[in-house]
């Protein structure tokens, strides 16, 4: 299957790559910001961005609404859940071994699935609001992705903007710096938590809207999105959240890449062989550390 | 003592009666049994790595599945008779624990438990690719052969070593040192451990059982495909029996897979849509609390001792 390599093909996988990049930095940014604030790797991380897709299937569906304008709701609506299940379940093994925590998520991640296979059945749906693509000189971008990349990028500098410069963000970025120095300068660490739980899913979230325009969805869909965010934040450094945009497009250029010599089946193969050279070859990341 | 000699004469008795129930059993209640003696050698494999090191292995299914293509290829393509072939298996499954376990047992934390996450997909994509060994999404037949009673024979062989086994690893250094990992890898590090190459040994024992059952399971069914070799549920069903059990004991995922399976046949059945929302309730409610399981409830409370 060699392939003779054009300019233009490579133009297309440079962008078709930063396309999904961006949409895999916004999710895996939550990803890492549970990890960051409390040790936790949330395995119901992609079965909340399921949820967050079927909520928007559900509003265009049942009420027609434009698929982008649910993102507010569908991100409340998983910032709730997070939030809630932050304070009822996860909160309790934050300081638990991680075989803990990582069961329980895991245990809540087949909860999900299974309730929505009840509440939505295992049939695939699609919302079908977008479709063609433009093309740009010999390059085609598919709208809803061309959007989707639009969102991300602005979704996630918000949430960087959000870190950065807030009180409340600098209280999140000092939680995961060190928490019991955090909870020495006044911050109510319990509180940061409920918040980090809730903004992650809710970016989750904006990640599942966005991937409903795109893509077929069904209860299953969530599972590789806890992969593919894990192995963001790893080529990243995890606790890095810079790391993560990094990560992220990384990511979604290799993926890219891989596409043009290897059939579609094989591209989560590429994820995976990515993961285990990554830590290989370089555990701590391409940033290194933790830096926040 | 005596109660020592008490336990090993009813672990006898139940043997015998299991070793002939085939001659007085029917075919529905022989194949049960071979079923749950898949469920006992699996959760008892997936207790050794993650029960004695408190590593998770969120994807043991994918060396079910590696034993069952290995025996499937060898037996379909190559002519070799299935015992041998399924001991194949197991080492198809060590194998496969070796590629995985090198990279990604070197690094504390969660890495691992994310690298057998995403492990089941890669092999199910990888089996599909490579169609002219495997027969990718149309599967691979075994030839015709009624062999249940024989597999049957062999199920609960590879159960009773693979119990056997943990019992001869929780008892030895090896064993404590597993579980010395498990509660505090650095302090682990500090006393001298090579926790690398106990981990990595570790994993690659509860491996081979997995392989050797997923050879035994192909043979059984006599046709193999991708969806039904790497389902995601045998891994969760195996962490829910060995959660519920008693984790990091020998006999509490035997308990946990049969109590399980009993109630699984007897009333779940009918639930089966409810399935995986009950699983996941469970291993929330274990988690939380009773995080020692069945098992570790009877050990506080009769003071029966930790190698049981």
């Amino acid at each position: 299957m060699a392939v003779a390599l054009t300019p233009a093909m490579l133009g297309q996988v440079v962008v078709s790559g930063l396309l999904a990049g961006a949409l895999y930095a916004m999710v895996a940014l939550g990803l890492a910001l549970i990890f960051g604030v409390m040790r936790v790797i949330n395995i119901a991380h992609g079965p909340m961005l399921m949820l967050g897709a079927y909520t928007t299937w559900l509003l265009f569906d049942r009420f027609g609404m434009n698929p982008y304008l649910t993102l507010p709701v569908s991100a409340a609506a998983m910032f709730v859940l997070g939030a809630l299940l932050q304070r009822t379940l996860v909160f309790r093994v934050v300081d638990a071994p991680e075989l803990s925590s990582l069961l329980l998520t895991f245990g809540v991640s087949i909860a999900l699935v299974n309730v929505a296979q009840l509440l939505f059945t295992s049939d695939l749906r699609s919302v079908e609001f977008l479709t063609g693509s433009i093309a740009l000189g010999p390059i085609a971008i598919s709208k809803s992705r061309a959007i989707a990349c639009a969102f991300a990028a602005a979704i996630t500098g918000l949430a960087f903007l959000f870190l950065q410069h807030t009180k409340l963000g600098k209280a999140i970025r000092a939680t995961s710096q060190s928490r019991e120095v955090a909870l020495v300068c006044g911050i109510d660490v319990q509180r940061i938590h409920l918040i980090a739980f809730g903004l992650a899913s809710a970016l989750a979230a904006c990640g599942g809207t966005l991937v409903a325009v795109m893509v077929a969805i069904q209860p299953e869909m969530g599972q590789i999105w806890t992969f593919k965010s894990f192995l963001v934040i790893v080529l990243g450094g995890a606790g890095n959240y810079p790391g993560a945009l990094l990560g992220g497009l990384l990511l979604g250029l290799v993926e890219q890449l891989a596409s043009l010599f290897l059939t579609t089946q094989l591209s989560e193969a590429v994820a995976y062989v990515l993961l285990v050279l990554a830590l290989l070859v370089r555990p701590s990341g391409l940033l290194g550390g933790r830096q926040t | 003592m005596t109660r020592v000699g008490a336990a090993v004469a009813v672990l006898l008795v139940v043997l015998a009666a299991l070793a002939a129930y085939p001659l007085v059993g029917t075919g529905y209640g022989v194949r049960a049994m071979l079923q749950l003696f898949m469920w006992i050698a699996l959760a008892a494999s997936w207790n050794l790595i993650s029960g004695l090191t408190g590593y998770v292995s969120f994807g043991h299914v994918a060396f079910f599945g590696a034993g069952a293509y290995a025996t499937g290829i060898l037996v379909s393509t190559a002519g070799w008779p299935w015992p041998p072939a399924a001991l194949a298996g197991g080492v198809a499954g060590a194998a496969l624990a070796f590629l995985i376990g090198v990279p990604c047992l070197r690094l504390k934390g969660p890495y691992f438990a994310i690298a057998m996450l995403g492990l089941n997909e890669v092999l199910r994509a990888l089996i599909s690719y490579f169609e002219g060994l495997t027969g990718g999404g149309n599967g691979l037949s075994l030839p015709t052969l009624q062999a249940t009673t024989p597999v049957y024979y062999a199920m609960g062989l590879t159960a009773l070593l693979v119990v056997a086994l943990t019992h001869a690893v929780i008892t030895s250094r090896f064993g404590l040192r597993l579980m010395t990992i498990r509660e505090d890898e650095v302090a682990a590090e500090a006393m001298g451990i090579d926790t690398f190459r106990h981990k990595l040994y570790a994993f690659l024992l509860s491996a081979v059982g997995p392989g050797i059952v997923g050879g035994l399971a192909a043979r059984d069914q006599g046709y193999i495909e991708p969806m039904s070799v790497f389902p995601l549920a045998t891994t969760i069903t195996m962490i829910v029996m060995v959660l519920f059990g008693g984790k990091g004991t020998v006999w509490g995922p035997v308990l946990g897979a049969v109590v399980l399976f009993v109630f699984q046949e007897a009333v779940w059945a009918r639930f089966i849509y409810l399935h995986q929302l009950l699983f996941g309730a469970i291993i929330v409610a274990v988690v939380l609390l009773m995080p020692r399981g069945v098992l570790g409830l009877l050990q506080m409370r009769y003071r029966l001792p930790r190698t049981i």
